[in-house]
C-alpha cells in the first residue's frame, strides 16, 4: 500500500487524526517531563556510594549540652569505639555520606579552568573507615592531619607555602583535569573556607564517594566529594562513621549505640539521643521519603497512559467503524485481512509520528518554562526518544484491537449500502 | 428553545451510556488533578492576618560590622538572609518609637514546666519579643493582660501564654498569676491567649513557613528570655569581633532580632522609610568596612513573594495537573466527535425539517457542558480524596490542603469552562453536516 494512500485519507478527514495528533502531543509532553522528574529524584539513590555499605555504621544527632564536646572527647570516643568487640574501625567525622546535617560547601577549581561546586568530608583515617577504593596515589598519611573545630578552623600550623593534600574522587579527576591525570596536581579553593590561600595538592584519587548534599546528586554530580586532610577538635556538631565486621550485624550495632550512650550520654542535651544506624538503613529511610513524589509521578504516569489509550482506541474504533464499507471493498478486490491490519498500523505510525513530533517540541518548550521559573535543571534530548518509544508502544496496541476488528470485515460488506 | 434543545441533549447523552460515562469520568479525572492542587496552591498563597497584615511592615537596617560576604555557593546553599538587625538597634528603634506599634521578635525553643516539674512539655517555641506585638498582630487575650514597655524595659520575666498549654500544663485555661518555668527559669503568667497560628509564619520564616503542629505558645520579653539563658537559634551575621563561634549565636553581636512595624497610612509608610534611611546614615564605623548604608522595609505580601515561601513542587504540580486535564480534555473532544457523529442521520433529518446549523450548535455544545457538569458532581469527591492524601504526606505545607468555599465555586465553573471549550470542535463538525447526503442513506 502507497504512502500516497495513507496521505490523501488523511487529508480528506482530518478532524479524527487532528484530534489523536493532540492527544498524543500532549501525552507525549507529560510523560517526557515526568520520567525525567522521576529519574532526578531516583538518581542520587541509584548512585554508587563508593563506600562499604554493609560494614558502615552513622552516628549523627549527639547534641552537647551548653557546651561544645572538646577535642578530648572526641578522640576518647573514637577510642571507645574502636575497642567495641566486632568494630574494625571508628572515626568521627564532619561530613558524611547519607548524613545531611554536617554541610561543608566548597568550590574548587583544577588544571583547566572549571570550577565545581563539591562537599567535603572531614575526619582522620575515613578512606579506611568508610572502605574508600583508592584508584590512585595514596592515603592521607598520620602527620598530614590537621585539628579541626572551635579552637582553630584548621589553618594554623600549616606551612604558609605549602599546599595542603587532599584526596579526590575519579569523577572529579576527569571534569577538573583535561586529560584526567590529576594526582600531584594543584587545585585551588574559591571560598579558601579551609585553606591558606595555596590550594590542594592531588596526594589519592579513589572510585566513588557519594556527596551529603543529595538533592544535587544527579547529572553527574553525585561524586562531588573531596577528602581533606583534618583530624575532629572541639565541635558542636559531631558525627561518627563505624566500620564493623559484617557477620556481627545487630549485636555490633547494639554495641556501638550502648558505647556511644555511655561515654556522651550524660553531656548530650536532654531528651536528645544519637542515630545510630546502618548506611544501607539510611539509605532505605531517603528512598522513604522519595516515595511519596514517587508515587505521585506514577499515579499520572499511569492516568495518562490509560486516558491516552483509550482515547486512540475510541477514536479509531470510530474511524474503523466509519469506513467499514470502504475496507469491504478493499477485502472484494483482493486486499487480504494482513494488509488490512497492516494499513491501519501504519496510518496509526504516522498520525502518532506527527504527534511525538510535537509532543517533543512541547515537552522541551514546557521544560525551558518551567525552567525559567523554579529550579530545574534543563530537560536533556535523551529523554524525548524514551518518551517517544513509549507512546509509539501504546498507541500501536491501543490501536491493535480496532484494526484487528477492521481486518475481519468480509468482502461481502461491499455489496450491502452500510 | 434552550430547553428543547436541554432536553435533546440529555437524551443523547442516555442513548450510548457507555461513551458517555467514560467522558464524565476522564472530565472528573482532569478536573479533580487540577482543583487538588490549585486548593493547595490558593491555601498556600492566603494572607497570613487578613485585616492587619497590609498594615504590617518589616524593617531592616544593616549595622553588622563585618565585611560584606563575596561568597558564592556552587552548591547552592544560601546563606541566611531574614533581613534580621541587631539587638541594639532594635533597643534603638523601640527607644524612638516612630511607627504606630513596633516589635522586635525571634523565636527561641525551651522546655516547658510547671514549677514543681510535675508536667513537662518539651521543646517549645517561644516568641521573644518587645510588648506591643500582642496588639500589634492581633493575638486575642482570653483572659489578663499583655505586658508593658516599663517590663519590658525591667526585663521583667513575664510571660503570656496560650490556652492550649495552660490545659496542657495546669488542667485549667484561666491560669493567669500562676507561675511556669521555661528551662530553668521562673516566669509569671499574666495572659492566656487563643493560639496564634498564621499561615504562613511570615514573621519567622527562619523557623517554618507552614505547619499546623508547630506554633509559638509563650511569649515573653526577649530580655528575659536571654536573662534565662535562652540562645537564639540563628543569625543572618555577626560583627568581626565576635568571639569566634562555629555554629552559636553572639546575642550581643549578631543579627537575630526581625523588626516589625505597623504603618497605616502611605504617609507613614514613605516617612518610615526617611528615618530607617536617615537612621543607618547615622551609623559609624560601616564606612570604614566599605559597606554603604543599607535600610529597607517590606510590606507582608512583598515579604512572602521574596522569601518564595510557596515550595516550587506545589507550583510545579499545578501544572502538571493542568496539563493533564488539557490531556483530558482533547480525550474528551474526541469521544464527544465520535459520539456526534455517529447521530449524523439523526442530524441530517433535524437539518432537513427546517432546524438551522445554530441550533444544532448550540444543542451539541449543550450536550458537552452536560457531560463536563457531570464530570464536575463527579470530581468534588475525588478532589476531597486527592487532598486527603495531600495531607497525609508530612511536609509541613501539606496539612493545609483544604477545599474552601471560594475553591467549591473554583470547581464549578472550571467545569463550565472546560464543557463550552470542549464541545466547540465536535459541535461544529455535527453542524456542518450535510442534510441531503445523511437523509439518502438512511
Amino acid at each position: 500500500m502507497s504512502m500516497r494512500i495513507h496521505l490523501s485519507v488523511l487529508r480528506r478527514h482530518s478532524l479524527m487524526p487532528a484530534l489523536v495528533v493532540l492527544q498524543v502531543a500532549l501525552a507525549c509532553a507529560i510523560l517526557c517531563n515526568v520520567l525525567f522528574l522521576v529519574q532526578q529524584k531516583l538518581a542520587p539513590l541509584l548512585a554508587p556510594s563508593g563506600v562499604a555499605t554493609d560494614e558502615l555504621i552513622l552516628v549523627d544527632r549527639m547534641d552537647s549540652q551548653a557546651q561544645p564536646w572538646t577535642a578530648a572527647e572526641v578522640r576518647r570516643g573514637e577510642q571507645v569505639l574502636r575497642e567495641v568487640p566486632g568494630v574494625r574501625d571508628a572515626s568521627a567525622a564532619f561530613g558524611l555520606p547519607m548524613v545531611p546535617g554536617a554541610l561543608m560547601d566548597m568550590a574548587l577549581q583544577g588544571g583547566n579552568g572549571v570550577k565545581i561546586g563539591v562537599n567535603g568530608y572531614l575526619g582522620a583515617g575515613l578512606v579506611k573507615t568508610l572502605g574508600l577504593q583508592l584508584v590512585a596515589g595514596r592515603d592521607f598519611l598520620p602527620d598530614e592531619y590537621h585539628d579541626f573545630g572551635l579552637d582553630g578552623d584548621g589553618s594554623h600550623g600549616w606551612d604558609p607555602v605549602a599546599q595542603q593534600p587532599i584526596i579526590i574522587t575519579r569523577a572529579l579527576a576527569d571534569q577538573l583535569f583535561d586529560d584526567g591525570h590529576a594526582l600531584g596536581k594543584l587545585m585551588s579553593d574559591l571560598h579558601d573556607n579551609q585553606g591558606n590561600g595555596h590550594g590542594y595538592r592531588v596526594v589519592g584519587i579513589v572510585r566513588h564517594l557519594l556527596r551529603n548534599q543529595l538533592g544535587l546528586a544527579t547529572d553527574g554530580r553525585a561524586d562531588n566529594t573531596v577528602l581533606l586532610a583534618r583530624r575532629i577538635g572541639s565541635t558542636s556538631i559531631l558525627n561518627f562513621a563505624v566500620r564493623v565486621d559484617p557477620s556481627m550485624h545487630d549485636a555490633v550495632l547494639k554495641r556501638v549505640a550502648a558505647a556511644i550512650q555511655r561515654e556522651f550520654g550524660a553531656r548530650m542535651k536532654e531528651g536528645a539521643t544519637a542515630r545510630v544506624s546502618f548506611y544501607s538503613e539510611r539509605r532505605a529511610q531517603a528512598f522513604q521519603r522519595q516515595r511519596a513524589a514517587l508515587w505521585l509521578f506514577a499515579g499520572v504516569t499511569l492516568a495518562v497512559v490509560i486516558v491516552t489509550v483509550i482515547g486512540i482506541m475510541g477514536l479509531t474504533g470510530f474511524w474503523v467503524q466509519k469506513r467499514t464499507r470502504q475496507i469491504g471493498i478493499r477485502r472484494a478486490l483482493g486486499a487480504r485481512k494482513v494488509d488490512i491490519l497492516r494499513y491501519f498500523l501504519v496510518e496509526n505510525l504516522l498520525i502518532v509520528g506527527v504527534g511525538i513530533a510535537i509532543g517533543m517540541l512541547l515537552a522541551s518548550l514546557g521544560n525551558r518554562l518551567l525552567m525559567r521559573h523554579y529550579e530545574l535543571v534543563h530537560l536533556p534530548w535523551t529523554y524525548l526518544p524514551w518518551g517517544a518509544l513509549v507512546m509509539v508502544i501504546l498507541s500501536q496496541l491501543a490501536v491493535l484491537g480496532p484494526a484487528l476488528r477492521a481486518s475481519a470485515v468480509p468482502p461481502v460488506v461491499a455489496t450491502r449500502s452500510v | 428553545m434552550i430547553r428543547y434543545s436541554l432536553e435533546l441533549a440529555l437524551h443523547g447523552l442516555r442513548r450510548s451510556p457507555k461513551s458517555t460515562v467514560l467522558a464524565i469520568v476522564t472530565v472528573a479525572l482532569g478536573l479533580a488533578a487540577s482543583m487538588t492542587t490549585l486548593a493547595l496552591l490558593h491555601q498556600l498563597s492566603a494572607d497570613p492576618l487578613p485585616g492587619r497584615s497590609q498594615n504590617l511592615y518589616l524593617a531592616w537596617v544593616d549595622t553588622v560590622q563585618a565585611k560584606p560576604d563575596s561568597y558564592e555557593s556552587l552548591n547552592d546553599v544560601t546563606h541566611p538572609d531574614f533581613k534580621r538587625i541587631k539587638m541594639a538597634d532594635a533597643q534603638a528603634l523601640v527607644q524612638e518609637h516612630r511607627a504606630v506599634r513596633q516589635a522586635a521578635l525571634a523565636g527561641l525553643d525551651a522546655d516547658v514546666s510547671t514549677t514543681e516539674g510535675e508536667h513537662v512539655q518539651k521543646a517549645q517555641s517561644l516568641l521573644g519579643t518587645t510588648s506591643e506585638l500582642v496588639p500589634m498582630f492581633g493575638v486575642a487575650l482570653r483572659y489578663g493582660r499583655n505586658w508593658s514597655a516599663a517590663e519590658d524595659a525591667a526585663r521583667a520575666p513575664v510571660a503570656v501564654i496560650d490556652v492550649d498549654l495552660a490545659q496542657k500544663l495546669f488542667g485549667t485555661g484561666n491560669v493567669v498569676g500562676r507561675s511556669i518555668r521555661l528551662d530553668k527559669t521562673v516566669f509569671r503568667v499574666i495572659g492566656v491567649s487563643t493560639p496564634f497560628a498564621p499561615q504562613p509564619h511570615f514573621f519567622g520564616l527562619d523557623r517554618w513557613a507552614f505547619s499546623d503542629s508547630d506554633l509559638e505558645n509563650v511569649f515573653v520579653p526577649y530580655t528575659a528570655a536571654l536573662d534565662a539563658g535562652l540562645i537564639p537559634g540563628g543569625s543572618d551575621g555577626c560583627d568581626d569581633k565576635t568571639k569566634r563561634s562555629l555554629f552559636d549565636v553572639d546575642p550581643a553581636r549578631c543579627a537575630w532580632l526581625a523588626y516589625w512595624v505597623e504603618l497605616d497610612t502611605p504617609q507613614q509608610v514613605a516617612d518610615y522609610r526617611t528615618y530607617l534611611d536617615h537612621y543607618a546614615a547615622q551609623q559609624p564605623r560601616l564606612a570604614e568596612l566599605a559597606k554603604p548604608a543599607k535600610a529597607q522595609l517590606f510590606g507582608v505580601s512583598e515579604w512572602l513573594a521574596k522569601q518564595n515561601v510557596i515550595p516550587d513542587n506545589a507550583r510545579m504540580n499545578v501544572w502538571l495537573a493542568m496539563s493533564f486535564l488539557l490531556l483530558c480534555m482533547a480525550n474528551v473532544a474526541g469521544l464527544l466527535t465520535a459520539k456526534f457523529l455517529r447521530r449524523s442521520g439523526e442530524i441530517g433529518i433535524r437539518r432537513a425539517l427546517g432546524a438551522p446549523r445554530r441550533v444544532v450548535f448550540m444543542q451539541y455544545v449543550l450536550e458537552a457542558t452536560a457531560v463536563s457538569a457531570l464530570g464536575g458532581a463527579v470530581a468534588l469527591p475525588l478532589t476531597l480524596l486527592g487532598l486527603w492524601i495531600v495531607r497525609l504526606q508530612d511536609q509541613g505545607f501539606t496539612d493545609l490542603a483544604r477545599l474552601d468555599p471560594l475553591m467549591f465555586a473554583g470547581l464549578f465553573a472550571l467545569s463550565l469552562l472546560v464543557g463550552v471549550l470542549v464541545g466547540v470542535v465536535p459541535a461544529w463538525r455535527a453542524s456542518t453536516i450535510e442534510p441531503g447526503l445523511q437523509v439518502k442513506s438512511v
